[in-house]
């Protein structure tokens, strides 16, 4: 099931050819690795943009990651994850 | 040739694309799922299941309790639906929105409807290749024969039909499958012996224009293939008709208080609207649904026209002491009609002395452009805000706050003051419609 979050998130980005990407997150004590991005979109609160993935990382979990440049700070803003089961890396 | 360009199931295979693990499971995309709603979208893979749009939320888990339950994103689907259409773009400079998942493309004149299918096809693979998405594309001489060609064959289904193709396909269909009639109206023709496509093509157009007025001869027309409607191209826009909130609470309430305040919340963000998008409005109208699921509506028009918050208000606020008899009330939604562009209704509220509220205004306006939605609000719409259900768009849309873990205003804000007549604002219509707010298209089914 889908849990809404916005946490707070650390997260590993690499910046290529003017592309962000993330490559791995820190969520509860753990390091979820990015297998795929699946989505990006973008959305704006005021005059500020937020950018938003649909990310993979091991199997059956899922999240969406968000970035604000103007903090700037990442924020897990919903991850899926099988009933009775923690997802991991 | 005109294609219409319709996504198949388009909220639910977004959460499909973004979330592989969702690909194949029915998929239900609604409001809070916590929270008490209807369904915005439903996955192919839910249908069987009887679970269709605009259902109430418990019934949907009656039908598919093992559906996964997926809160919407709005802003992602504007998002994808622009770079749809840029994508479209590519293809024809003649692109007009017609929803959040539907898009007419024009095409020129003299192509074949062979010709036109390919160049459907071409648009059905890139928006797999890029979106791993479905499209559903009808081809036609007209706007008409596009869209019902679009309906024929889903999902991923690609239907090319001439004017003759569409009499020979929807002569014998029910009359309530032609565009434009709904079951009210099928009713009514049914009543005068109208009971197909073909029925409607050959019924005497004097029996119609007596029937359903200039309605009537159209739709005529239209059950013999014909429609001259212009495709408009978003870079030319089109003014809106409408505009307008409505929620679903939460629970039923009876509670004046927390009534009037969502009023003042509805109205707050009808006027937000208006004033962004460059309009002010003179006729308000309420619309109430009970527990009993029995909707009434009820307007009244202003002296002049108004992009303020308060003007609104007062009149929802002295239409539904008309209209509520103190049962519970399960939606409740505001919205203003009979638009013009504002400057006449500022110059009005100027000559009324209305100066500083105006500046005021502006100023408050100027704290959302930058700060997001949540960042002013009434305080009177502040009542009860945690009963509040699940509207987007902005400070009525209560979301966790990362640092203290309770529930705050959120801002899922729209963009400063964006072009009436970008696709932008085309697509954020639209799904607004989409998700429970006044739609400016004639169905909130995305299919």
């Amino acid at each position: 099931m889908f849990e809404s979050l916005n946490d707070p998130v650390d997260v590993l980005t690499s910046f290529v050819d003017g592309r962000m990407e993330p490559l791995r997150f820190r969520w509860n004590g753990r390091v979820v690795r990015i297998a795929r991005i699946t989505g990006r979109w973008s959305r704006r609160e005021g005059q500020n943009v937020i950018q938003c993935f649909a990310v993979e990382g091991a199997s059956e979990e899922s999240f969406e990651l968000c970035y604000d440049a103007r903090r700037p700070s990442w924020t897990l803003s919903r991850a899926w994850r099988t009933a009775g089961r923690e997802s991991s890396s | 040739m005109i294609l219409l360009v319709d996504m198949d199931a388009f909220f639910a295979s977004v959460e499909q694309a973004h979330h592989p693990h969702l690909v194949g499971k029915p998929v239900i995309v609604c409001g809070d799922p916590s929270r008490r709603g209807v369904v915005t979208a439903a996955s192919y893979e839910a249908r069987p299941f009887g679970v269709r749009a605009g259902m109430p939320l418990g019934e949907a888990r009656k039908l598919c309790p093992q559906a996964e339950y997926v809160e919407g994103n709005p802003e992602k689907y504007v998002a994808l639906s622009l770079r749809l259409l840029d994508l479209y773009l590519t293809f024809s400079p003649d692109v007009e929105p017609f929803s959040v998942d539907e898009a007419f493309v024009g095409l020129d004149r003299r192509l074949s409807l062979a010709d036109a299918s390919e160049i459907a096809a071409s648009i059905q693979r890139e928006v797999d290749a890029r979106f791993r998405l479905g499209a559903s594309i009808g081809v036609g001489p007209n706007k008409l024969v596009a869209k019902m060609a679009s309906g024929v064959n889903k999902p991923r289904g690609l239907t090319a039909l001439s004017e003759e193709d569409f009499r020979r396909v929807f002569w014998s269909r029910d009359v309530q499958e032609m565009w434009g009639v709904g079951p009210r109206l099928a009713e009514r023709m049914r009543s005068l012996g109208i009971e197909t496509v073909g029925g409607l093509a050959h019924a005497p157009e004097t029996e119609l224009r007596a029937a359903f007025g200039v309605v009537g001869a159209q739709l005529r027309e239209a059950a013999w293939g014909r429609d001259d409607t212009p495709l408009v191209p978003y870079h030319r826009g089109v003014d809106p008709k409408s505009m307008g909130h409505e929620v679903t609470l939460e629970r039923d309430s009876g509670s004046a208080g927390f009534l009037d305040g969502t009023l003042l919340r509805l109205s707050d963000q009808v006027a937000r609207r208006l004033r962004t998008e460059g309009f002010c409005g003179r006729t308000v109208t309420l619309k109430l649904r009970n527990s009993r699921f029995e909707t009434r509506l009820r307007q009244r028009a202003l002296a002049n026209h108004t992009e303020d918050h308060l003007r609104i208000y007062e009149v929802a606020k002295s239409l539904l002491a008309e209209m509520w008899t103190g049962d519970r009330v399960r939606l409740i939604g505001v919205s203003v009609s009979s638009l013009e562009r504002s400057a006449s209704g500022a110059q009005a509220e100027l000559f009324e002395d209305h100066r500083r509220d105006h500046a005021l205004t502006r100023a408050l306006d100027g704290l959302r452009d930058k700060l997001g939605e949540g960042s002013v609000v009434p305080a009177g719409s502040l009542i009860c805000r945690h009963d509040l259900g699940h509207v987007p768009f902005g400070a009525v849309s209560p979301r966790r706050d990362p640092e203290s873990g309770t529930r705050a205003d959120g801002s899922g804000a729209p963009p400063a003051r964006p072009t009436p007549a970008t696709r932008r604002s085309a697509a954020r219509h639209n799904v607004r419609g989409a998700f429970g707010n006044a739609p400016r298209v004639p169905r909130s089914d995305p299919s």
